[in-house]
């Protein structure tokens, strides 16, 4: 029994509880009276499925969901850059 | 193989509760970016996930993957730490001016608006 306990399970455990909390912020992504708030869900959005994923890469030892994580908050910066931009009229 | 995977149980007391603080704060996040009233109070609650709940599961990570031998991924996490904290205020910044000029008022009447007093004098 103590062979089969040494994994670090909660890390998985929480991986699935950020996905659940990223599952969450789709309502307000779905209803947002303006653009402004689709925008700040969908940052939260990236938040969250950056920080599943480098949980679930260091659950697993493959270093390749940090790659895919890192990428993904640069292009989730990015992103609410170029949407602010846009809604400001300076683009 | 054993000895490589093996932590000493004080190391993941502190895994565990990093973890933990890091869910509360997402957490918290998260209620706030669906009860609060106005456009301003949800951008408030949602630096709340971008901070505290992003540094609290990642240092986490962080200190799994170097007290494991894995310092290629401990490396990864730190740049993506400074990376996280470097960003959010740019985003955020961004974000409230464009709220501003598209015309997003708060609910109640404004205490104090400097931005708009500059806005109108030139």
């Amino acid at each position: 029994m103590d062979k089969e306990d040494l994994g670090m399970t909660e890390l998985m455990i929480f991986a699935i509880l950020y996905g659940i909390l990223a599952l969450i912020v789709c309502v307000r992504l779905y209803k947002g009276p303006s653009s402004v708030d689709r925008a700040v869900a969908s940052d939260c959005v990236d938040s969250l499925t950056t920080v599943s994923l480098a949980l679930f890469a260091v659950f697993s030892g493959r270093s390749i969901y940090l790659d895919i994580s890192m990428t993904l908050a640069v292009l989730g910066f990015l992103g609410t850059v170029m949407i602010s931009r846009y809604l400001e009229g300076k683009l | 193989m054993m000895d490589a995977v093996n932590i000493s149980m004080a190391v993941r007391i502190i895994i565990d509760i990093l973890l933990l603080i890091g869910f509360y704060f997402a957490l918290a996040g998260v209620v706030g970016l669906l009860r609060m009233p106005d456009s301003y109070c949800r951008m408030q609650s949602s630096t709340n996930v971008a901070t505290l709940g992003m540094l609290g599961a990642l240092i986490a990570a962080l200190v799994y993957s170097a007290v494991t031998g894995a310092t290629g991924m401990a490396i990864k996490l730190g740049c993506l730490c400074v990376f996280n904290i470097i960003t959010n205020p740019i985003a955020s910044h961004a974000i409230c001016k464009a709220a501003y000029k598209l015309g997003i008022r708060p609910k109640d009447k404004m205490v104090c608006d400097d931005y708009g007093e500059d806005q109108t004098d030139d």
